[in-house]
C-alpha cells in the first residue's frame, strides 16, 4: 500500500507545523522522517495515521490512490507505534497483543482459538512468547517496544507508522532494535514510516530519508543521497559535523580564509558571497606544504580515544577547524598539540548566501542534466 | 507505608528533643479534638446500656432517617459518578473554550457555604421562587419533600468525583485512547477497556469520598428539608432533632452510626490509597532487564 501526501499544511494556533508538504512513499518502502523538534515530522506522521486532521482544504492524504480524508483513525487500517508505546498497563502482553482483534464487530472477529494463535504467533515474531502472561510495568524498555509493535502488526495494517520507535530507548538497545526491525521490515515488507531526530537511525535504517526542518521538506533521497549530495545547508549541518566558512566564488574560482582553489565541478556556475561546508573527514592533511594550495592551521587539541582521531585546529585568521582521521594516519604524522599542518580539502560543498531548500537545489540539478544531455552525443 | 525504616541522613535530622516534643504535641492535638469526641459519641450513646441504645435505633423515625439517607446516597452518588466522570474527561483529554470556566464552576460548592447552597433551590423551586407557581400548579412537591434533599446533596457534592478524576486523567494524557483507536476500538470500547481500567481507582476514592458526604450532609439539606420526622428527615437532621429535644442517647446513638460511616469511610479510603501506592511502585521497580533511559 503506498502512501501519497499532497500538499498538506497544518497550523496550530499562529504557529506552523506543516508548510505545503508533499511526500510519495511506495508499496512496501521503509522511509525515516528526519529532523529536529519543531520540525513538524510527528505532526505529519499523525495526520497520515488520522490522529490529527490537516488544515481544512490544504491537500490530501492518499492510500494507493484512494482519499482517505473522510476514513476514521479506525477505519484506516494503519499501525501506529507511539513513541511512550503507549501499552495498557491492566492488560498482559499478549491481552495487548490481542486487543485489536477483540474489539471487532462480532461479525469479522476471529474465533477465540484463532486470536490465540495469532497473538502466539505476533509474539514469536517479536521474540517475547515468554513473556506473555507479564504486564507492560514487568518488561524492559526494549520488551515494551516490541510489545507495542506485535500490537501493532495483530490488526494486520497496511501500512506501519512508528514515532519515535526508539527515542526512549539507551544506545545499546537501540542499535540492536535497529538492526531487528530492518530484519523485521525486510521479512514482513509492510510500507512504513518512522519519525526520529537520530541522523544515524534514518540512516542505517531506511530506504529514504525525508529531511525536515521548520514544517518542510528540505530533501528527499536515499541515505547515500542526503549525506553525500545534501540539497541544503540545514541538510548539511543535520547529517553530521561540519566546518563552515564564508567565502568567494567568482570566475569558477572558489576563495575562503586564505585559500583559492577551482570551484567543485557541479558548481561552477553563477558567482556571489558562499557558505563553504567541509566534513571533518574531508581532510587532507599534510606536516608539510606539498605546492598545492593548502590552508596553514595549528593543532589545539588532540583526541585520540575512539574510532577516529579528533583534531581541534586554528587557522591564522582564528578559524577552529575540526578534522578526523585514522588512527594509522594520525601516527604517521607524529602530530602533537601546536604542531603547524596544512591542509587541503578533498571534498566541498557550498550555498550561496540566501539561497536554501530543495526548490533551488531541484532546479539547479535540472537545469545541470538538461545540459548533460544538451552535450551527450548520445543524448536525445 | 512508604519507605518503612529508612533513616534521615545527619544532616537533616532533628535533635531527639525536639523530633518527642513535636511527635507529642500533634498526638495530644489529635487526641483533643479528634479521639475524644469520637469516643463521647460512643460513651454517651451507651450511656444507658445497649438495650436501649437498640431500642433507640429501631424507633420508626429513626428507621426512616436512615432509609432516606441510603436513599439520597443511592441517587447522588451515581449521579455525581456519571457528571464527575464525563467532566474529567472532557477536561482532561480536550482543549475548549471556557475550560477553565468549567473547571472553576466545578469547585463552586467547595467554595460555597451549604446554607446558600440550600437557598439556592428554595428561590428556584420554593413556593415563591421563579418555578414555583408551575409547580404548584402541576402538583409536584421539590422543596421541604425527598426531590430537594437529593438535589441539594447532588450539587453539595459534585467537585468530590470529577475533582479526584482531573489530575489523574491530565496525568496520564491521550496516548492510550488513541492507541485503542488506532487499533479500531469504538468510543465505548475505549472508554471501558482502556479509560476506566485505568482510573477506576481513582474513581474508586472518589466515589467514597462522595458518599461520606451525600450521606452526613447538613447545612444545604437542612434549608430544603423542612424538618417533617419520618417523612424528610435525614440522619443529620434527626440528630439534630433529637438532641433539640434532650434525647441525649437517642441522638448519640444515631451519631454513633454517622461516626462508624466515617470510620469505615476512612478504612476504605485507606485500603485504595494503600492500593494505589502499591500498584505504583510495582510499576517503578519493576525489574528492567535492558537498559531503560531514565
Amino acid at each position: 500500500m503506498s502512501i501519497e501526501v499532497r500538499k498538506i499544511t497544518k497550523t496550530f494556533g499562529s504557529f506552523v507545523a506543516l508548510n505545503d508538504v508533499s511526500l510519495h512513499v511506495a508499496s512496501g518502502e521503509l522511509v525515516a522522517l528526519l529532523g529536529p523538534s519543531g520540525s513538524g515530522k510527528t505532526t505529519l506522521l499523525r495526520i497520515i495515521a488520522g490522529l490529527e486532521e490537516a488544515d481544512a482544504g490544504s491537500g490530501a492524504i492518499l492510500f494507493q490512490d484512494e482519499d482517505v480524508a473522510g476514513v476514521d483513525v479506525r477505519d484506516r487500517r494503519v499501525g501506529f507505534v507511539f513513541q511512550h508505546y503507549a501499552l495498557f498497563k491492566h492488560m498482559t502482553v499478549s491481552e495487548n497483543v490481542a486487543f485489536g482483534l477483540r474489539v471487532r464487530p462480532r461479525r469479522v472477529r476471529p474465533s477465540r482459538v484463532a486470536i490465540r494463535e495469532k497473538v502466539q504467533q505476533l509474539l514469536k515474531l517479536v521474540q517475547l512468547d515468554f513473556l506473555a502472561d507479564r504486564y507492560p510495568s514487568q518488561l524492559s524498555g526494549g520488551q515494551r517496544q516490541r510489545v507495542a509493535l506485535a500490537r501493532a502488526l495483530a490488526v494486520e495494517p497496511k501500512v506501519l507508522l512508528l514515532d519515535e520507535p526508539f527515542g526512549a530507548l539507551d544506545a545499546k538497545v537501540r542499535q540492536e532494535l535497529r538492526r531487528w526491525l530492518r530484519r523485521l521490515h525486510d521479512e514482513i515488507h509492510v510500507t512504513s514510516v518512522f519519525v526520529t531526530h537520530d541522523q544515524d537511525e534514518a540512516l542505517e535504517l531506511a530506504d529514504r530519508v525525508v529531511v525536515m526542518n521548520h514544517g518542510k521538506v528540505e530533501q528527499i533521497g536515499s541515505p547515500d543521497e542526503v549525506f553525500h549530495e545534501p540539497a541544503s545547508e540545514f541538510v548539511m549541518n543535520f547529517l553530521g559535523h561540519v566546518n563552515v566558512f564564508h567565502g568567494r566564488l567568482e570566475a569558477g574560482r572558489l576563495h575562503f580564509s586564505d585559500l583559492t582553489i577551482d570551484a567543485p565541478p557541479h558548481q561552477v556556475g553563477g558567482s556571489g558571497a558562499v557558505r563553504v561546508f567541509v566534513r571533518p573527514h574531508d581532510w587532507m592533511v599534510e606536516t608539510q606544504a606539498k605546492g598545492v594550495p593548502s590552508l596553514k592551521a595549528t593543532v589545539c587539541q588532540i583526541n585520540a580515544a575512539g574510532p577516529q582521531a579528533r583534531l581541534r585546529l586554528i587557522t591564522e585568521y582564528g578559524e577552529w577547524i575540526d578534522v578526523d582521521m585514522s588512527h594509522e594516519r594520525y601516527q604517521e604524522l607524529s602530530l602533537y598539540t601546536g604542531a603547524a599542518v596544512f591542509l587541503v580539502p578533498r571534498d566541498i560543498k557550498l550555498f550561496f548566501d540566501g539561497s536554501n531548500g530543495f526548490a533551488a537545489y531541484q532546479a539547479a540539478r535540472e537545469q545541470m542534466q538538461r545540459e548533460a544531455r544538451h552535450l551527450s552525443p548520445a543524448g536525445p | 507505608m512508604g519507605t518503612g525504616t529508612a533513616v534521615a541522613p545527619r544532616a537533616i535530622d532533628e535533635p531527639a528533643v525536639v523530633r518527642w516534643i513535636l511527635i507529642v504535641t500533634a498526638l495530644c492535638f489529635l487526641g483533643l479534638f479528634l479521639f475524644v469526641p469520637l469516643a463521647a459519641i460512643f460513651v454517651q450513646a451507651l450511656e444507658k446500656g445497649i438495650g436501649v441504645y437498640l431500642t433507640s435505633l429501631r424507633e420508626t423515625d429513626a428507621l426512616s432517617a436512615i432509609r432516606l439517607t441510603l436513599l439520597t446516597a443511592a441517587i447522588a452518588v451515581p449521579l455525581n459518578l456519571v457528571f464527575g466522570v464525563a467532566a474529567a474527561w472532557a477536561i482532561a483529554k480536550f482543549e475548549f473554550v471556557g475550560k477553565s470556566v468549567l473547571i472553576t464552576l466545578i469547585d463552586l460548592p467547595f467554595a460555597v457555604s451549604p446554607v446558600i447552597s440550600g437557598l439556592i433551590y428554595v428561590l428556584l423551586f420554593g413556593l415563591q421562587g421563579w418555578l414555583g407557581p408551575w409547580l404548584a400548579a402541576h402538583d409536584i412537591k421539590i422543596i421541604f419533600a425527598v426531590p430537594g434533599i437529593v438535589l441539594a446533596t447532588i450539587f453539595v457534592t459534585f467537585p468530590f468525583i470529577a475533582r479526584e478524576l482531573i489530575p489523574l486523567m491530565q496525568a496520564q494524557g491521550r496516548e492510550d485512547e488513541q492507541a485503542a483507536r488506532v487499533l479500531g476500538a469504538s468510543g465505548w470500547q475505549m472508554f471501558f477497556r482502556v479509560t476506566l481500567p485505568n482510573i477506576k481507582w481513582g474513581l474508586l476514592y472518589g466515589v467514597i469520598l462522595c458518599n461520606a458526604r451525600a450521606m452526613g450532609e447538613f447545612g444545604a439539606v437542612s434549608v430544603v428539608s423542612g424538618h417533617i420526622r419520618g417523612l424528610t428527615n435525614t440522619m443529620p437532621l434527626h440528630v439534630e432533632i433529637l438532641y433539640n429535644e434532650y434525647n441525649f442517647v437517642a441522638a448519640f446513638a444515631v451519631a454513633s452510626l454517622l461516626a462508624m460511616l466515617a470510620l469505615v469511610t476512612l478504612a476504605a479510603k485507606s485500603a485504595v490509597e494503600w492500593r494505589v501506592a502499591r500498584q505504583l511502585r510495582a510499576a517503578q521497580s519493576a525489574g528492567p532487564e535492558e537498559g531503560r533511559k531514565s
